[in-house]
């Protein structure tokens, strides 16, 4: 009993420091990211337009190239509500019709976060989104977008 | 991209066989921080892959689509040509489209398509080369599709369309699709708005069917402009063509005119929220001769609700030169014409839907309706037979991929 009831304070103290860890991670928010040569920020507008292929250019003057996650990814689902306010539904018409009539091609689909990390890292004009929890310095954000 | 590519490059050889080693060595002896690493490796290698395969994909794209249906009529009418005794052949079609770059700015683009009442024969829809200048401007040749209407681009790609057919009382009365020649387009870029105004001028010789036979139809001079406003919420669209036309042939079984001053008119309007959608187009055909003029217009409203967008469509058709037909056999190709439709389109999975639609046409007056059987009921002499209202059920089947 003893040492039991000496124990059990110290398990809640684990716990309670693992929470205040896990905190941030619970918190994660959606982040839009740019190739770190990129530019330092970005409108909702500007990356609404680039996503719904109303502007081909990043507000640097680059060529944008844009990158999405698979449906299902729960960013993904974040980013249209945040972002495009369109449904994975309207979304597949929608670019149908614009690759079939020749007015351009939909974002490349990236199976995982850091498949999409890896590849806007890499590539100049590129813009795409990810868990805020998963950043680091090898791709910059350039929007925080609040709901 | 350069940057990119030569960084892949550079990491193949040592991507691969560390990978490989890895796979052989006994996973669970690794440590949490090197199977994240070894993570982290491969998604590497699938980017480059990715990537190698897009390179190679950016010089030649081939993109389809894919529709198919059943259509049944309450009576012999022959609204869309449909019967009592409908076939899955009338709504199927297969069509394929290949971009080829040619440069960073040049382009040429085929569609093929097939369909079903045409015994599946593989037609050059599109054959046309395309070159966009830096400044907005886009010059095509070749052979393209008449930009009539708001949906002429994407007439025969139902995947795109929210409706299980385009209104028949607007997209029907011109009976081709496609042309040769050569359009200039510009595109004015506004704040949250643009502008896109296209020039077109060509020949079209093609044939379709009228009173029961296939018919010549020759556009010579055909020139025409189109401009089309969005603010990517609302668009508004006009456009006016014309052309000297001749339909059928002298001395052969139908001869609707050589050579006459046609001309077309339309105005479209839409309003696309991701929620609600609305449509609507009002167009006018002013043909000398016997070929009909004709006014039609449709208005459409429907709502997106999740996988479901259920949809109304009312429209209209009235041909305005009977007086040229009065008292001949071509009579018949006097219209007048309402049509009602109920449906809803389905996404039931990703790049296919599904769709059901119930329409109803009335308000013939006193003459065909237009329709296809009832034209060949008054040709036969039976006038009698002539049905003032039809009913059409379809189901349809689209994809895109």
């Amino acid at each position: 009993m003893r040492i039991l009831s000496r124990k059990v304070p110290g398990r809640l103290t684990l716990a309670l420091a693992t929470l205040m860890m896990l905190s941030p991670i619970a918190s994660a928010e959606l982040v839009i990211i740019v190739h770190p040569g990129g530019p330092d920020s970005i409108t909702r507008q500007q990356v609404r337009d680039i996503y719904l292929n109303r502007s081909s250019q990043m507000p640097d003057g680059q060529r944008a190239v844009a990158f999405e996650l698979a449906p299902g990814n729960s960013m993904r689902d974040e980013f249209n509500d945040l972002i495009t306010e369109r449904s994975d539904a309207w979304l597949k018409a929608f670019w149908s019709r614009q690759v079939l009539t020749g007015k351009g091609q939909p974002p490349t689909e990236m199976s995982s976060a850091s498949g999409m990390k890896s590849v806007v890292s890499s590539t100049l004009g590129a813009i795409g989104y990810l868990d805020s929890t998963l950043v680091d310095d090898s791709v910059k954000v350039a929007l925080t977008p609040q709901p | 991209m350069k940057y990119s590519l030569f960084r892949f490059r550079k990491s193949t050889p040592a991507i691969l066989p560390v990978t490989l080693l890895a796979s052989s060595l006994s996973l669970p002896a690794f440590s949490q921080d090197q199977q994240q690493r070894l993570d982290q490796m491969e998604e590497r290698l699938n980017t480059m892959q990715k990537q190698m395969t897009e390179s190679a994909l950016e010089k030649v794209r081939f993109n389809g689509f894919f529709s198919t249906g059943y259509t049944r009529a309450t009576n012999d009418a022959g609204y869309d040509d449909a019967t009592e005794q409908s076939d899955l052949q009338t709504l199927s079609l297969f069509g394929l489209q290949g971009t080829f770059a040619l440069g960073r700015n040049t382009d040429a683009v085929l569609q093929l398509v097939s369909r079903g009442n045409e015994d599946w024969d593989t037609e050059l829809e599109w054959g046309y080369l395309r070159h966009q200048f830096r400044t907005g401007t886009e010059v095509r040749a070749g052979k393209m599709r008449l930009p009539l209407f708001m949906e002429s681009e994407t007439l025969e790609i139902g995947y795109g369309q929210t409706w299980a057919r385009p209104p028949e009382a607007v997209y029907d009365p011109v009976p081709v699709r496609s042309y040769l020649g050569g359009d200039l387009a510009h595109t004015f870029n506004f704040d949250s708005s643009s502008l896109q105004t296209r020039l077109f001028a060509g020949h079209l010789d093609d044939e379709a069917d009228s009173l029961g036979t296939v018919v010549d139809v020759e556009l010579r001079n055909l020139n025409g402009l189109t401009a089309n406003w969005t603010n990517y919420l609302w668009t508004f669209r006009g456009v006016y063509a014309r052309a000297e036309s001749s339909v059928g042939s002298v001395g052969g079984p139908v001869d609707l005119g050589q050579d006459e001053k046609a001309e077309f008119m339309g105005l479209g309007l839409s309003y696309d929220d991701g929620a609600w959608l609305l449509m609507s187009e009002l167009t006018r055909i002013e043909v000398d001769g016997e070929f009909q003029d004709t006014d039609s217009a449709y208005i459409t409203v429907g709502r997106r609700i999740s996988e479901v967008t259920p949809y109304l469509t009312a429209s209209w058709i009235e041909s305005q030169d009977n007086y040229e037909r009065d008292g001949t056999p071509l009579e018949v190709l006097d219209v007048r014409r309402q049509a009602y439709s109920l449906g809803f389109r389905w996404d039931m999975m990703p790049s296919v839907a599904m769709k059901f639609d119930w329409t109803h046409a009335r308000g013939f007056s006193s003459t065909t309706g237009g329709l296809t059987g009832n034209q060949q009921k008054v040709l036969n002499g039976n006038p009698g037979d002539v049905s003032d209202t039809t009913d059409l059920y379809t189901i349809r089947l689209d994809a895109a991929f």
